[in-house]
């Protein structure tokens, strides 16, 4: 979705972004981090060209954006500026609705847009869409900043530490609004942050950036494990300390008794044996037993019409990790994936067993408390 | 009392409407002049650097004898003290007009930037809405002081509420001198408020409260 090949920057001489080059797919949520002054802003707005790079291309769908016309890329793209930048002259309703309008779209266009927009917040429309900015509370401002990105459907969207200035409780809302947000509308984000623990629970990659340089570039878990320098380790300061309190693995919190069933297995029938069993999800193999992907009653119902068997339905990228991992990893997944299990799998590929939220909690107190009564 | 606007009434009546002729003929060229040279000299700051100043140290120069040099090169024709009323009102309305538009916050123009707006639509949409609280008073400043100045136009026989003034002080009569600067006191209360409505209008309430 969005390349970086060997991009670099100066300004006066020092060099500000010092040949990059890495790649963030569709429908991920990149955090950019590091110390101070490494160039993570400066990264972020070469993205809809507020900066020209000196050397390197940017591509944006495929597209080198140093082709494409600056007004209608920035219009593609959202942008969620440090300071939020809500003009303070407009209303909640006009600021959602500048690129809209930007855009040309009717009146009536705009005013639907801002309706399902503040709805995505829970922010009443009539309560809120003719109210200035100055009459929010500084959590409402963030939101509408971040709605007002949002508004026109960009499919990428560019946040420069867009809750900094918030209190801690306010923040970890957001932050969950975001990635609800970014997961519901199946969007692109890159999100820049100084703070590592917003970065570890937004992320699905983190980029660690320092001098102009990328450092490392990993999902949360492989960083908290395997730090690629000790400034990446002192940013994570006691996360990562306390993780070595926890050597349990996979196996010890997953429940081993689940539901499989070859992915060949016909439609009704499943729905059958699910219904049976009390289920939502079942676990297909192939027919060598090893691990092929889930499917969900959910969307059997939405499109299992003219199908036989569950195969094409199956979700082959649903999370998974193997028994002898670190419980952490499981807990990642499970946590930030936002799913209601976490497939757990024998390094042969063979079904092991599920880890549920019950069925960690249940370790966990097990840990705690001890075994039993 | 009543004898006195008998005799008067019609002449301070007629005088108040050319006074007001002129100082809205001169405000008004003076703010089409000077928004468009504060919006340009707001792209370019170095020029503004030379060009406020210098236009400051104009500002010093005696207005009685700036009309006096337009009125030898022009001879008595209203267009005299239209012109000079309106080079002195520019300078208030400029001033705030570049500084309002330069002291627009740079998030503001970047989110502009950043959500896809040209160059002229963010000032548009943006800087010129943002700086409009400066320009207002930029313009009550200047109609205030052009008031005041308009009645310099008598000194060329030109009217206003000057010539009763200028006629009360040769004949040493202080009704006249008073049937001249009352009105006028008036009119320049009236402008402001004029502004004020003018301000209520354009810049919505909960906006309104950090305005001089
Ligand atoms: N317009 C500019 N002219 C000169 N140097 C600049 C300019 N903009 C940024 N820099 C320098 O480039 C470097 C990277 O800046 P950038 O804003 O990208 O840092 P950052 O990682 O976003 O920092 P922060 O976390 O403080 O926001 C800094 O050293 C900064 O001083
Ligand atoms: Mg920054």
């Amino acid at each position: 979705m969005i390349r970086f090949e060997h991009v670099s920057k100066s300004y006066g001489g020092t060099l500000v972004l010092d040949d990059l080059s890495f790649e963030i797919a569709p429908g991920q949520l990149a955090v950019l981090i590091g110390p101070s002054g490494c160039g993570k802003t400066t990264t972020l707005k070469t993205i809809n060209r507020l900066i020209e790079t000196d050397k390197g291309d940017i591509y944006v769908n495929g597209r080198s954006i140093a082709r494409l016309n600056k007004v209608e890329l920035r219009c593609s793209i959202g942008y969620v500026i440090q300071q939020i930048g809500l003009f303070p002259h407009m209303t909640v309703e006009q600021n959602i609705c500048v690129v809209p309008k930007l855009l040309k779209y009717s009146k009536e266009r705009c005013q639907k847009i801002t309706h399902e927009m503040l709805e995505l917040v829970k922010m009443p429309y009539e309560e809120y869409a003719h109210k200035y900015p100055n009459q929010l509370s500084g959590g409402q401002q963030q939101r509408i900043g971040v709605l007002r990105a949002l508004a026109a459907s960009p499919p990428i969207v560019l946040m420069d530490e867009p809750f900094g200035a918030l209190d801690p409780m306010t923040r970890l809302v957001l932050q969950e609004e975001v990635r609800r947000l970014q997961q519901k509308l199946n969007k692109t984000i890159v999100f820049v942050t100084h703070d590592m623990d917003e970065a570890l629970t937004m992320a699905d990659t983190v980029i660690f950036m320092e001098k102009g340089r990328i450092v490392q570039m990993a999902s949360p878990d492989e960083m908290l494990r395997n730090p690629a320098s000790d400034l990446i380790c002192s940013f994570m300061g006691k996360r990562s300390l306390n993780n070595q309190h926890l050597p349990q693995t996979v196996a010890d919190i997953m429940r081993d008794k689940v539901v499989t069933v070859t992915k060949d297995h016909g439609v009704r029938a499943s729905v059958e044996l699910m219904s049976r069993k009390n289920i939502d999800t079942l676990i297909l193999t192939n027919a060598d037993g090893s691990y092929a992907g889930v499917v969900s009653v959910d969307r059997i119902k939405r499109s299992g019409k003219g199908y036989k068997t569950v195969e094409p339905l199956m979700n082959r990228g649903y999370p998974f990790s193997y028994e002898d991992e670190d419980g952490q990893v499981a807990f990642d997944k499970l946590i930030d994936g936002g799913v209601n299990y976490v497939v757990v799998l024998r390094r042969d590929r063979t079904v092991a067993g599920i880890v549920t939220k019950t069925s960690m909690a249940r370790s966990m107190a097990e840990a705690v408390w001890g075994n039993g009564e | 009392m009543t004898d006195f606007l008998e005799i008067y009434g019609r002449q301070i009546a007629q005088a108040a409407g050319t006074h007001l002729y002129y100082v809205l003929l001169s405000v008004a060229i003076a703010f089409a002049v000077s928004l468009t040279l504060g919006i340009l000299l707001s792209r370019a700051p170095r020029w503004a650097n030379i060009i406020l100043p210098l236009l400051s140290l104009f500002q010093t120069v005696p207005g009685i004898v700036f009309i006096g040099l337009l009125f030898l090169a022009i001879g008595i024709v209203p267009a005299t003290i239209i012109i000079a009323l309106a080079i002195y009102a520019i300078f208030p309305i400029l001033k705030n007009t570049y500084v309002g538009i330069i002291e627009v916050d740079e998030s503001y123009r970047e989110a502009a930037k950043g959500c896809g707006m040209s160059a002229l639509q963010a000032l548009i949409r943006v800087e010129l809405p943002l700086a409009l609280p400066a320009i207002i008073s930029g313009l009550r400043m200047s109609l205030v002081y052009t008031v005041s100045w308009a009645v310099l136009a008598a000194m060329i026989g030109l009217g206003g509420l000057g010539d009763l003034i200028f006629a009360g002080i040769s004949s040493n009569n202080n009704a006249l001198i008073l049937a001249g600067a009352l009105p006028a006191a008036l009119m320049a209360i009236l402008c402001s408020l004029g502004i004020d409505l003018l301000r209520g209008i354009l810049i919505p309430r909960p906006l309104r409260r950090d305005v001089l």
